[in-house]
């Protein structure tokens, strides 16, 4: 390879190569996570008569978790590996007959919701960096909410009116079932996430910083990679 | 569900013309029922096209009984939709609504139906040869993939051990308890996931700066 085309590759792709295989299995798994809670049966929460299901509360805790582009690549692949055909989609179902189904809307939400959780969560650490407290379960709980709102709940109806032809009203009203477990879900999806970045502070924090540094340029990003264990 | 077993449900082997047809053609038939339901507006087409779809299902051999598989997951909530189309927009129109679904999804399942789980992740993994120029690495695509494939086995005994200690300390009703140590596992699993790519000096990308020694081997096949 020649000098130019190495470096025209290397500026064309620089997003991409920030992936390191860390990254890589971070993404791949969590995919794997998505699909395995779609799987499992639904978990029995206390002083409350309907079991919650799994698959939103990964969905939404894999941006919280891997941020923004990392995030839409594992839900991403989650949702095209669906569709190509393996039944990982909840219910064990499957394929592209599911853009067709009632559900279509949820399903491609997932992916946008994923990543503005993630977006926001980053922007959200950043801010509180100093002061991890009850204002950053509070923001990233608004964060999740605003997320699932806009993207899932917002895509969802619009996969109902699509689909299954019902107009505006009666869609918005079929989609308020789904609320109450969703408030349910982000709340837990929050706590967890803290937990999770409490007990392996560099997953996300690592990319925050190099995000922040990126202006310094190769000094920063070659300092994050010399930590690395 | 231990192993990949879990992902040959939809498969059934077979020689029909269905089998042999190339993969792009039998997606093709998928979009254009998906473009057809949009522009079908009288019941008895909808009708007639699920009736040459079934015949097509059928015609690969793989029995009725597959196709009422393939659509029982969607039935209760297609005939919610019908009842409620039906009181709202009228007999043929709900009819219509429905029929359409249903010729999306027997086209779908005629691709699952006939196409092995493999064949069908080469498709999937060769989506990103056209993204080359912009930086998608084919080759690193598959490769998670292939990760993502083995880690699902991972996954679902993590929740199954989890929730078996959960019930040992009678924490079977806290989610918290359920969910959060699947998490932490799993982010753990991720990790050592990475490390072992990294040791092999596979998923680095080529054109890094500040490339390790071990530049990836481009001849490697996947795990």
């Amino acid at each position: 390879m020649t000098q130019t085309a190495g470096s025209a590759a290397a500026t064309s792709s620089r997003q991409r190569n920030r992936w390191n295989a860390t990254d890589l299995g971070l993404i791949a798994v969590f995919a794997a996570l998505v699909a395995g809670s779609a799987l499992i049966a639904a978990i029995p929460v206390a002083g409350m008569g309907v079991p919650i299901t799994v698959q939103t509360l990964a969905v939404m805790l894999t941006g919280l978790a891997l941020g923004p582009g990392r995030a839409f690549a594992a839900v991403g692949l989650y949702v095209l590996l669906g569709l190509a055909g393996l039944p990982i989609f909840s219910g064990g179902r499957s394929g592209l007959g599911v853009l067709a189904g009632p559900s279509a809307g949820y399903i491609i939400g997932f992916v946008f919701a994923a990543t503005a959780a993630g977006w926001l969560t980053v922007l959200v650490l950043r801010r509180t960096a100093g002061r991890p407290g009850r204002l950053r379960a509070v923001l990233l709980f608004a964060a999740a909410m605003v997320s699932s709102i806009i993207f899932v709940h917002g895509l969802g109806i619009l996969g109902m009116m699509v689909n299954a032809k019902l107009d505006f009203s009666k869609a918005f009203l079929a989609d308020l079932v789904f609320y109450p477990g969703d408030v349910i879900k982000n709340v837990l999806a929050v706590t967890i996430a803290l937990a999770l970045h409490k007990a392996f502070p560099d997953l996300l924090i690592r990319r925050v910083r190099t995000g922040a540094g990126a202006p310094a340029g190769t000094p920063a990003a070659q300092a994050t990679v010399d930590h690395r264990p | 569900m231990s192993g990949h077993g879990f992902l040959l449900a939809n498969y059934v082997p077979g020689n029909s013309l269905l089998h042999r047809a190339p993969l792009w053609l039998k997606f093709l038939l998928v979009v254009g029922c998906g473009m057809a339901s949009f522009l079908i507006v009288d019941w008895a087409v909808a009708a007639a096209a699920l009736a040459v779809m079934c015949a097509l299902f059928l015609l690969s051999g793989a029995g009725a009984a597959r196709l009422y598989r393939a659509v029982r997951p969607v039935l209760p909530v297609l005939a919610a939709i019908g009842l409620f189309q039906w009181w709202q927009l009228g007999g043929p129109t709900a009819t219509r609504i429905v029929l359409n679904v249903l010729v999306c999804i027997v086209a779908a399942s005629i691709l699952t139906a006939t196409t092995p789980v493999q064949r069908l992740l080469d498709g999937v993994a060769s989506l990103a040869k056209p993204f080359q120029r912009f930086g998608a690495d084919p080759e690193r695509f598959a490769l998670t993939i292939a990760i993502m494939l083995r880690s699902i086995p991972f996954i679902a005994g993590a929740y199954s051990d989890v929730r078996d200690s959960a019930r040992a300390r009678g924490l079977e009703r806290n989610p918290r308890a359920l969910i959060l140590p699947v998490f932490i596992t799993t982010v753990a699993f991720a990790r050592q996931t990475g490390d072992a790519l990294a040791a092999r000096g596979l998923g680095e990308a080529d054109t890094e700066e500040h490339a390790p020694p071990a530049a990836p081997a481009t001849g490697h096949a996947l795990p």
